[in-house]
């Protein structure tokens, strides 16, 4: 596993200019999210992003304010879920009472928000929840633990591996319409694509 | 009329109309032919009984779409061509639906599929007289040939010039894809160490120009809509030859009831934007897939069929099938790039007939998997084999490694088990209708089969010089809930996909599979479609349906 960027001088976006005009629009506005919530409390808002920046280890505000704006809109969207497992709360209820109960379990455990408590114990009780192993028993009641837990994973990693930071990275080439993917065998980039750098 | 970024989307579609004027619908009287659904049997079937004169309306649920403005290069915002509604999920392995696995809009599934296109092989069709297991199909593969023949020229199919398994050799159509992406590449190199023979892929996806189409570029991004219309869809191929044949399309219009007097259906009713319209026909045929064609039937009760139209058999929603579809992730030395070129580039099917040394009977394939980053993070975070999540800091770390991973998936035979099924549940969806509810569960031949496939996937990341890193669970496609067979006590359509108890109705699409195969069932899919439309149309020719 690597802990840093393979290829630190690669900006994905500064490809922007060859994607079609759709592409570009989808990917750009994920650059300049809006900050204002539809489904959201506030408090709700600062929560998630508290846990999303644990779940997916990354800090970064740009990346951060995208992921809640879109995990926002997706809850506040008719659109549905696809699927909804029998005996699951309809996906705006999870998150709702699982928000409270990532608090509950961390007054549980801590006596505090979950937003002030330090790195390890937020990941601490996320780990608890992971694994069932609550013990705010009455938070929970309604909500599986961990199937509200695998539910915000998807969810995190779904938006936050969609923005062109993320995707700059990991060195992915990522849209290439109209121009494609020219040398496509093994060892071979086109010129525009990250290039790892000598470690 | 529907406004999706900034794009205009008409409802009513036939040569030389494009409206969303429900009032000036061409068969608004009455159709020949109501098909439900424009997805890869839909699109076939209107275009064959347009060709041949019949009037012909089909009605889809999802929009009509234009590939250059609704199409993008971005995973998160094309999950939207699968089907969103919310369904229920239950059993022990409940499965993931939506995008994974069901379209919506025309084109339906071919949409977004990674257009391989393989043919079923003649041990298919006759499980329980080889095998012992499953049921045997009410045809043979020769019965199917001819079809697959002609669906693989009239869509220009690349492949390989020997196709080592099965009954059918090569050569296609089309000359085989050149070059193959590095995953690609791999996976057959690793194959011929360990002695299993590969090829690059079947695909439908075109090596050359063809019917001013041009040839792929390699984007990569098959399963969020193919943009330079080089992969087949309905979309771009079927659908508009239909309209050009004099077929209607009505897209946005969501079906909701079957109309029937006694034995016969009399039509359809369809809602759009909010309003009830209906449209009668001689002959309906529901190519609604999996989900929404068992559903269909189980809410068009009537005194006359009270379990359901079409189902005296009780047969109606039983026996769905997915295919077994893990995913192995292997970390190498060098970089590979899952995200370059067409995802599916080459496969084996070393594994796909019985040997019962195995432990399991039937099998599957294997396939070189390309992979974005939304599907490789959110599988490896969320989806494990052992159920256990990647998160935090190893989740990013992981990802940091992303071009070094290679992939192997498999698609693996499902065994057909009456508890896996399709019913309706207590809940109502916005039209009113029942939301389904889908239960599933892998029987003991299916997690053999799928722990054995996934032993032979390790080893081929191994022969790469890799480490398996990652197992993820998943399923792919669909089949069955409608299954054909010549007893009308145990199955719903005859092999023509006519249902046993309703002359005037037929069932088309994956539905009507009774096994699921070892291999992605878009091919067959499409060639029952031509069949069943050759018959439909000497019957009507003969007015004896």
């Amino acid at each position: 596993m690597s802990r840093h960027s393979r290829y630190p001088g690669y900006d994905v976006w500064e490809e922007h200019q060859h994607w079609d005009d759709h592409t570009k629009k989808i990917v750009g506005s994920r650059r300049t999210p809006q900050v204002s919530y539809a489904f959201f409390s506030q408090g709700e808002a600062l929560l998630m992003q508290t846990i999303v920046r644990v779940l997916v280890n990354d800090h970064r505000l740009e990346v951060l304010t995208y992921v809640i704006q879109h995990l926002d809109d997706s809850l506040a969207s008719p659109i549905g879920e696809a699927q909804r497992k029998v005996g699951v709360l309809p996906k705006k209820q999870l998150y709702r009472k699982g928000l409270a109960g990532v608090d509950a379990e961390s007054h549980a455990r801590y006596g505090v928000d979950y937003v002030v408590l330090k790195k390890e114990e937020q990941q601490a009780v996320l780990r608890a929840i992971s694994e069932g192993e609550t013990k705010a028993a009455d938070a929970w009641s309604e909500v599986d633990s961990v199937t509200f837990f695998k539910r915000i994973l998807r969810d995190a990693v779904d938006a936050c591996y969609s923005h062109p930071l993320v995707w700059s990275d990991i060195g992915y080439g990522g849209p290439a319409y109209p121009r494609g993917y020219v040398r496509v065998e093994k060892g071979l980039t086109d010129p525009w694509e990250a290039k790892a750098s000598e470690t | 009329m529907k406004h999706e970024g900034g794009v205009t989307h008409h409802s009513v579609h036939y040569a030389g109309h494009r409206s969303n004027d429900m009032n000036q619908r061409k068969y608004a009287d009455e159709a020949d032919v109501c098909i439900v659904g424009a997805g890869a049997a839909g699109g076939v079937l209107a275009y064959d009984l347009a060709k041949a004169g019949l009037k012909v309306v089909v009605i889809e649920a999802g929009p009509f779409w234009d590939p250059q403005h609704d199409f993008a290069s971005d995973e998160l915002s094309m999950r939207r061509l699968g089907w969103q509604e919310t369904r229920l999920v239950d059993g022990q392995d409940p499965l993931r639906l939506g995008h994974n696995n069901s379209g919506r809009g025309v084109g339906g599934g071919t949409v977004h599929f990674t257009g391989v296109f393989l043919r079923f092989h003649e041990s298919d069709f006759m499980t329980r007289t080889l095998d012992g297991v499953g049921e045997d199909w009410p045809i043979r593969y020769q019965d199917l040939a001819p079809y697959y023949d002609r669906i693989e020229r009239e869509i220009a199919v690349s492949g390989p010039d020997h196709f080592p398994w099965g009954a059918f050799h090569g050569p296609y159509p089309y000359p085989v894809r050149e070059p193959i992406s590095a995953n690609a590449q791999l996976f057959r190199e690793a194959c011929a160490k360990l002695g299993m023979e590969s090829v690059v892929a079947p695909l439908a996806i075109l090596s050359g120009p063809f019917d001013g189409r041009p040839p792929c570029i390699n984007r990569g991004f098959c399963n969020q809509g193919c943009m330079p219309n080089a992969k087949y869809s309905g979309l771009i191929h079927h659908i508009p030859k239909a309209i050009q044949e004099g077929a209607e399309v009505l897209s946005d219009c969501m079906v909701t009831e079957i109309l029937s007097e006694g034995n016969r259906v009399t039509g359809v009713v369809f809602s759009h934007d909010g309003q009830s319209y209906r449209q009668r026909a001689r002959v309906v045929i529901l190519a609604g897939f999996v989900v929404e064609t068992p559903r269909l039937l189980l809410h068009s009760a009537t005194p006359h069929f009270p379990d359901g139209l079409a189902n005296s058999s009780g047969w109606v929603g039983k026996a769905i099938m997915p295919h077994s579809s893990h995913d192995v992730y292997g970390r190498l030395p060098e970089e590979v790039r899952l995200y370059k070129g067409t995802p599916v580039l080459s496969l084996s099917q070393h594994f796909y007939e019985t040997d019962l040394d195995r432990g399991f009977a039937r099998g599957y394939t294997l396939i070189a998997h390309g992979s974005r980053p939304v599907a490789m993070a959110g599988a490896i975070a969320a989806e494990r084999e052992d159920g256990s999540f990647l998160w935090g800091q190893k989740l990013r770390e992981t990802m940091l490694d992303y071009n070094l991973y290679a992939r192997i998936t498999l698609v693996g035979e499902v065994l057909p088990h009456p508890d896996n099924a399709v019913t309706l549940s207590g809940l109502t969806d916005e039209y009113g209708m029942p939301v389904p509810k889908v239960t599933f569960s892998y029987q003991e031949n299916d997690k053999k089969l799928y722990k054995h496939a996934i032993g032979q996937m390790n080893r081929l990341i191994e022969a790469m010089g890799g480490i398996p890193e990652h197992v993820v669970s998943d399923t792919a496609h669909l089949m069955g809930g409608c299954r054909m067979g010549s007893d009308p006590q145990t199955s719903v359509v005859n092999e023509y996909g006519q249902s046993h108890d309703i002359p005037n109705l037929f069932i088309a699409g994956a539905s009507t599979f009774v096994t699921s195969g070892g291999a992605n069932p878009t091919n067959t899919v499409m060639a029952l479609a031509a069949r069943t439309a050759d018959k439909l149309i000497e019957a009507m020719k003969q007015r004896s349906v």
